[in-house]
This record gives structure tokens, C-alpha cells and sequence, in this order.
């Protein structure tokens, strides 16, 4: 055996790291290496000198001086660390809140009159009530947003209220479609979703 | 119980009372701030070890390079390395070193390269295995253990002739 791997197989031994027929032939070459043995001899007492030293204890006032500069509260990190932990769940539910603050934003602002339909010469409008006179025809459907509908003519589709009321019926009146009122924002939404889907399927 | 095991572990790296306190009480902040970030497949005293000997590598960094202690400083005639250590003026009674040979073995690890003196601290004073060592520092056990052999080495030449 070479000096040198004497050397590294010393430290291995002194790790606790050398194999048994290892360390049988280092055995072997410090019983013939004087130098070798000198230099394990060296090591091991520096090996034992270091694990000697005394554990330095720390002074008793060190606990109290720690538990002092601890922060008292811990609640924000239990909101966060929940947040840290559900990434996907949390981006839904930020997304849920904001379409729908947007839905409901939208619901609120618009407090306007509006009609449409395809055709809306015959229709009569006095302030907030939207009215299809007697003896005149409307084709297609009719949408209002925001005002109550009178019908006294004929209304050849469907007629949509969006916040407002259809007044009573005249004996006059004929709707060949059929009659929808909507006063909330679910239902709003759902006829939002369906009339875009409806756009989607009939391209119109 | 942690608190004499960091304290132990932070006097040996930093040499200085006061640090040592310092950084036991940095750790357990540091502790207690992030204990939601603690990865529950590791042991705890690996990563409480961590963020300990981080934290005196970190101050040893800090410190302006002392190259050798028995040298004589170029700025302050007459004076060597040890008077410009920082006084440890607290409690001076304490340093019960019983010999000669406890104090050359605390100047003589004192004197280590950082990265030999953490390696060395943990396996010695903390009595950590190589792997539990190489987990703390986050580097491969081989690297551990050719520190261990390194530093065992410089011990040995630093005390071979005063023992």
C-alpha cells in the first residue's frame, strides 16, 4: 500500500467509512510505515482533542430575550399560507368574484330605457312605458330593458321584459310568441349565456 | 433542547459570546416566521442547522478578513490579529477553559477556513453524520467528506507541534 492511500483510507476510518478488509490492510501498512503510523497517531488525538471540548452553554436569560422578540400574532400567514397551498382554487374563486362584480356592475348601471328588436317603427314610447298601439303590427320579437310594456296591437314574436312589467293584456292584443319577464340578476346572466349561445348556434 | 445545541453550534463558528446569542435568536425568528414554508419530508433539526449555520457564515463573511491572527497588523504597530479580535468583555469569568490544550483547540478551530469550520462543527461538536452534514449544507456527501478530511488535516498541522 502507497502512503497516500494510507492517508485517505485513515480518514475514512476515522469517519467510520472503511470497509473491514480495508481496514485490515491499513492495519498492515502502519505496523511496517513508521511515518504513516506517526501521522495516525496524530490524527486520532486530534480527533479525540476536538470532541473533548466543553458544550458552551447559552446564558438562561437567552429564552426569555428570544420569546420577547417573537412577534405576538400570527393570523395574516394562515390566510396566505392557505392561498400558498390551493394556487388553483384561489385563482378560480378571484375569478369567480370578478365576473361576477362585473355582471352585477353592468346589471346596476343600466338604468336606461332601451328597445330592440327588428322593427320598432310602430312602437310608441311615453316615458317609461313602451307601448305597441291598437290596430298597429309589430313583426319580429321585442326587447325592452327598463320599462314596462303595454301591448294593444299585435306583436308577431316574443316579447322580453328586462326590469319592468307587462301591463295587463288588452282584449285587443295578440303575441304570437311567448311572453318573458326578467327582474333579477340571475336571470339576467342566464339570458345573457343563452342568448349568446343562441348567437353562437343561429349565426344571427 | 435546541436553544444550547444552536448556541453551542453559533460560539464555535463566530468565537464571540454576543454573536452566538445573536444568532440563536435570529434562528428561532426565523423559525417562526417561515414555519409555513417547513417541507415536512425533512428532518426538523436538519433545517433548524441550516438556517443556524447560514446565518454564522453570513456574519463571518460580513467580517472584514482577519488572514492570521498571529500576524502583525500593518496598521496598528505592535498589535497581532488577537487584540483586534472583538472583546468578549460579558462574562470573561466563564471562558472556563480548564488547560493550555482547550484553548489551543478552540484558537486552533477558530482559525479554520469557513467552509472547514461549519463541515468540522456539525461533525464533531453536533455530532452529525456525513449525510445528515451534507443535507444541512445542501451540498454531496462526497464534498462533505473531503472537508471533514481537509479540515481534520489543518487541525492536525495546527496542533501537531504545540501538543
Amino acid at each position: 500500500m502507497k502512503c497516500n492511500v494510507a492517508v485517505m483510507y485513515m480518514h475514512d476510518y476515522l469517519d467510520g467509512d472503511l470497509a473491514r478488509e480495508d481496514t485490515k490492510q491499513l492495519q498492515l501498512h502502519l505496523s511496517e510505515c513508521p511515518s504513516c503510523y506517526t501521522r495516525y497517531e496524530s490524527l486520532e488525538r486530534t480527533d479525540s482533542l476536538v470532541k473533548a471540548l466543553p458544550i458552551e452553554k447559552a446564558p438562561d436569560e437567552l429564552s426569555d430575550r428570544i420569546m420577547k422578540s417573537l412577534p405576538r400574532s400570527r393570523r395574516p400567514s394562515a390566510w396566505t399560507s392557505w392561498v400558498r397551498r390551493h394556487p388553483a382554487v384561489s385563482a378560480a374563486a378571484i375569478f369567480m368574484v370578478v365576473m361576477l362584480s362585473s355582471f352585477v356592475s353592468m346589471w346596476n348601471q343600466s338604468q336606461e330605457l332601451s328597445i330592440s328588436g327588428p322593427d320598432l317603427e310602430h312602437v310608441v314610447i311615453e316615458g317609461k312605458k313602451v307601448i305597441v298601439p291598437e290596430g298597429q303590427k309589430v313583426s319580429g320579437d321585442l326587447t325592452v330593458v327598463n320599462g314596462d310594456v303595454q301591448v294593444l296591437g299585435d306583436l308577431d314574436g316574443n316579447l322580453t321584459v328586462i326590469d319592468g312589467h307587462v301591463t295587463a293584456l288588452a282584449s285587443t292584443a295578440h303575441i304570437a310568441g311567448e311572453i318573458k319577464t326578467i327582474d333579477r340578476a340571475v336571470d339576467w346572466f342566464w339570458y345573457k349565456v343563452s342568448s349568446f349561445f343562441g348567437t353562437l348556434a343561429y349565426g344571427s | 433542547m435546541y436553544k444550547d445545541k444552536l448556541y453551542h453550534l453559533a460560539y464555535r463558528m463566530t468565537s464571540n459570546r454576543q454573536e452566538a446569542e445573536d444568532v440563536v435568536q435570529e434562528t428561532f425568528l426565523r423559525v417562526y416566521k417561515n414555519l409555513d414554508r417547513y417541507d415536512e419530508n425533512q428532518k426538523f433539526s436538519t433545517w433548524i442547522y441550516r438556517i443556524a449555520t447560514n446565518l454564522c457564515i453570513d456574519r463571518l463573511r460580513k467580517r472584514k478578513p482577519i488572514y492570521s491572527l498571529d500576524a502583525e497588523s500593518s496598521d496598528h504597530e505592535g498589535l497581532d490579529g488577537y487584540a483586534m479580535l472583538p472583546s468578549d468583555d460579558r462574562t470573561p469569568e466563564s471562558e472556563l477553559l480548564l488547560s493550555e490544550t482547550q484553548r489551543l483547540i478552540h484558537e486552533a478551530i477558530a482559525t479554520l477556513p469557513v467552509k472547514y469550520k461549519s463541515v468540522m462543527i456539525l461533525r464533531y461538536l453536533q455530532e452529525l453524520s456525513l449525510q445528515e452534514i451534507a443535507d444541512v449544507l445542501e451540498m454531496p456527501v462526497t464534498t462533505v467528506k473531503t472537508r471533514v478530511h481537509r479540515g481534520r488535516e489543518f487541525l492536525r498541522k495546527k496542533l501537531e507541534h504545540k501538543l
